[in-house]
Formats: structure tokens, sequence, C-alpha cells
């Protein structure tokens, strides 16, 4: 791992775990209703301080937490064409199976790649340790996996042009 | 599977069991680039009527591909008269009068089953005769010797396959190379970034040493080549690309060289997008993979013992939560 990813998710990691203190919280607005209060903004008191944690210009990790939710925002690493629709089709693929990842939200963040929104209810549910590391791993396997699929279309399209030459003589 | 077959499989199939067995038939099925066959047995168990319809039949027809094709296949075609209704060109083949041996059956059945690469085999085949004949007079030009009257570089006709909506290959002989351009076009976003990795490979291909032999090849998108800039109506979009091969006399040296360059170059469209097409395949599985490990990750993070075992009272009874 190169020396800059290390500090990098180390700083995601303290600031998740430190940003995951949820507590229930009923809308002071309407009554009966319970709802993320970082999504629905009526309550500016229970707003905490947005924060960015950045590796370069475009790897960043936006975390809002709020009284009883928390979003988190991570924009992927696109260096080329190549990279740009590989990581749209990968995030768009697990947006799209957004019921398994209960903490996976449909659409990014505008300006990121794809964003997470974890309420109370997960964190009662789940270990919170245990989700601070999903999403570090998401964060580190993402970039493993596109610059994979990067390589492995290469190496294809380099056998591809092989085979087809070879047949002239 | 890397490489495309250009010969038919499905008439292969169909006509090496008609030889064995007469029986009735009325198949249609298609081919690469919207070319749709016909097998039928209109008239008699005995004779099978094989047909293709093909998109850019006005076009071969310019370039002599009926003449080509009666010579191919002399003795089957039928006359343009008799023709099917709504398809190019017919073949008839009595299975009572079929070659003896078995050798030679075969041979028809792998020779029919290459119909449409015959088809399309017509203009290429023009064009290596013209370039032939341009290089004879080039040759006379330069050993005259003529020093005031410098050799303008002689071009053969442009001919023009429109064997796609919007996508086409341009033929044409020089004094010392026959170019062939093809025009593709890119539906899918993704298509086009794609196609632009493989083509980019094709053009890089060719430096490597065992490769030395083969044709030249160069991309260009947006832009014609100059070669056909002057056609009036070529697209200049982004997902348009254009890709030249550059064939030497070398590759049509001697007439089977010449057919198998011809069946490797028509198929060349296909190829590339059908790896295109294998490569998002595979991504696609890929990702599914990937996002099934996630998901692995993502579920540890739910405690295990989420319903506690039962519990019981000396004397039988359940506890229950309310």
């Amino acid at each position: 791992m190169s020396n800059t990813l290390r500090p990098y998710l180390n700083a995601v990691r303290a600031t998740l775990t430190a940003a995951l203190t949820l507590e229930n919280f009923s809308s002071q607005v309407v009554e009966r209703h319970n709802k993320p209060e970082v999504e629905a903004k009526t309550t500016p008191e229970v707003l905490l301080n947005p924060l960015i944690v950045s590796r370069n210009e475009s790897e960043r990790v936006l975390i809002e937490p709020s009284i009883n939710s928390i979003r988190i925002s991570i924009s992927i690493k696109q260096a080329d064409e190549i990279e740009k629709i590989l990581c749209h089709k990968f995030t768009r693929f697990m947006m799209m199976r957004a019921e398994g990842f209960v903490i996976l939200r449909r659409t990014p963040l505008p300006g990121y790649d794809i964003s997470f929104l974890i309420t109370n209810f997960h964190s009662e549910t789940m270990l919170k340790h245990k989700l601070v590391d999903f999403i570090i791993q998401f964060m580190e396997d993402v970039d493993k996996e596109i610059s994979e699929m990067k390589l492995s279309l290469n190496a294809r399209a380099r056998i591809v042009a092989e085979s087809y030459l070879a047949t002239f003589t | 599977m890397i490489l495309l077959e250009s010969h038919n499989v499905i008439i292969s199939d169909v006509l090496s069991d008609r030889f064995q067995k007469a029986s009735r038939a009325d198949i249609q099925f298609v081919d690469f680039d919207s070319v749709r066959f016909h097998i039928s047995t209109p008239e008699s168990k005995t004779v099978v009527v094989l047909s293709m319809s093909i998109q850019c039949w006005p076009d071969l027809l310019k370039y002599g591909a009926r003449q080509h094709l009666e010579q191919q296949y002399a003795g089957y075609i039928l006359p343009e008269a008799s023709t099917e209704f709504e398809y190019n060109v017919s073949l008839a083949i009595d299975l009572e009068r079929l070659p003896a041996t078995e050798e030679e059956r075969a041979e028809l059945v792998s020779h029919l089953s290459l119909l449409k690469r015959n088809a399309l085999a017509a203009p290429f085949l023009g064009a290596f005769e013209e370039q032939k004949q341009l290089q004879a007079n080039y040759k006379d030009a330069a050993g005259a010797q003529q020093m005031d009257l410098q050799p303008t570089e002689s071009k053969g006709e442009l001919k023009v396959i429109n064997y796609r909506d919007g996508e086409a290959i341009f033929v044409r002989a020089s004094h010392d190379r026959v170019t062939v351009i093809f025009s593709t076009e890119f539906k899918d976003e993704t298509d086009r970034i794609y196609g632009r990795v493989f083509l980019q490979e094709f053009v890089d291909a060719r430096k490597l040493q065992s490769l030395q032999s083969a044709p030249q090849v160069t991309y260009s998108n947006r832009e014609p080549p100059l070669e056909i800039r002057q056609i009036p109506g070529l697209k200049r979009s982004e997902d348009v690309g254009y890709v030249t091969f550059i064939l030497s006399p070398r590759h049509f040296a001697n007439p089977t060289q010449a057919l198998q360059t011809i069946s490797r170059i028509q198929l060349f469209r296909d190829y590339l997008h059908y790896h295109i097409k294998c490569s998002k395949a595979y991504m696609h599985s890929r990702m599914r993979f990937r996002v099934a490990e996630f998901l692995k990750v993502l579920n540890r993070a739910k405690p295990e013992n989420a319903a506690p075992a039962e519990r019981k009272t000396i004397s039988g009874r359940t506890f229950r939560s309310r």
C-alpha cells in the first residue's frame, strides 16, 4: 500500500468512529415523524459540521454527521476515460442493489461517486466498528477493482489484436 | 473462441443433414451485418433452395458480385428472374444429382456455407486485380525513364460497400497496395471507450516483431482518413471510428492467400464488436462477484445471535416478551 493511502484511510476511520455516535431523535417539526436529520435538514441545531478528508483533488470523503444519522460520500479516483466509465458502471451496479446494502444511498451526492447513509437504527442493529470496517474496506477495494478491470481490458484488447493480426501471413 | 468463422454454421449443418436424407425444410436465419438466409424446399423434398438477402447488394452488383457468384456456384445458382422474392440471390441444390464421393460432398457443403463471404469477396478481388494492373503500368512508366514526366500516383476506383446502416467499407487499389477503410459506429458510450482501447491495441500490436507481416493498421475517430475525405455524407461525430488496413501485394499473392485475407478483413467489424461485448460481459460478472464480496463484509457487521435461545421455567412454561 502506498504511503499516502494508509494515513488517508486512518483519518477516515478515526473520523467515522468519532462521528458514529447516533441516538434516536424524533422530528421536532412534524409529529410522529422520525427522519434522518442529515437528509431532512428541518432542524438546523441538530446538524453537525460537515468534514472533508481529502487525499488529493480527485479522492476525497465528505462526512456529514447529525444527531440521528451520518452521511458519507466518497469520490473515487478516475485518472482517464476508461476509469471514469468503469467507476460509473461499478457504482451504478452497486446502487441498483441498495436494498441488500442497507446503508447504501440510492443516488450519490452531486460531485461524489457513491454515498452511504447510516441512521441510528442501523448503528443499533449492527456493530459500529464493523460498519466502519466495511466503509474502509470498500474504499480500499474499489480502487483495486477498477485498476484490475482496466488492466484486464487492456490485456484482452492486446490478445484480440494480436490473434487477429497473426492470421495474416 | 477468439476468432470468428467466416462460414455459416447453420447452412453447413442443415445441408450436410439434408445430403444424408432428404426432408422438408423451411428455415430462416441470419448472419452478421443483417444478412438473411432462407433454406426451403418449395417444390419437392429433393430440391433445396438456399436464398440470401444482403443489405449492400446494390453496391455489390456494381462490383460484379453476381458474375463472381455465377462463376463460383455454376450449376447451382438460379437466374435472376427466378430468385426468391425478397432475397437477392438463390441457389438450388438437387439432392438427386449430388457429387458421388463423401469428400466432394463435404467440399460442396463448405463451399455453399461460404456464400456470404463469396458475395462480399467480389469488390476485394476486383481491387486486387486492379492493383496488379496499376503495378504493371507503374513499372512501365518508371522503366521508360521519363524524367520530365514524373509518374503520378495512379489510383483505382474507390469502391464503397454500405454493409450496414451508417457503416461502410471503402476499398481502393493503388500501384503498391490496397487500402481498406472501415467506418464503424459505436452506439453506446461504453462501447466507444472500449472500442478506442481495442483499436489502439491493433495499432500497437503491429509494432511487435512477430507481426511485421500483418497489414498496417491505423485508426482515427471523428475525422475520416484523407483517402475518403472527399466523399459526401460522411459522419463526423465522436461515436464514429475509421480503421484503415493497408494490404500489401504479399497479402494477396496467390488465390488462397487472397481469399484468406478477404475472409479475415470482412469480419473485422464483427470481430471488434464481438470482443467489445465480451469484455462488457466479463466486467459485469466481475462486478457481480465483487458486490457479493462487499455484501459479505457488510453482513459481518450484523450480530449473529439475533434470536436468543428459547428459555423455559422448571415447570415447562416459556417466557415471552411483549
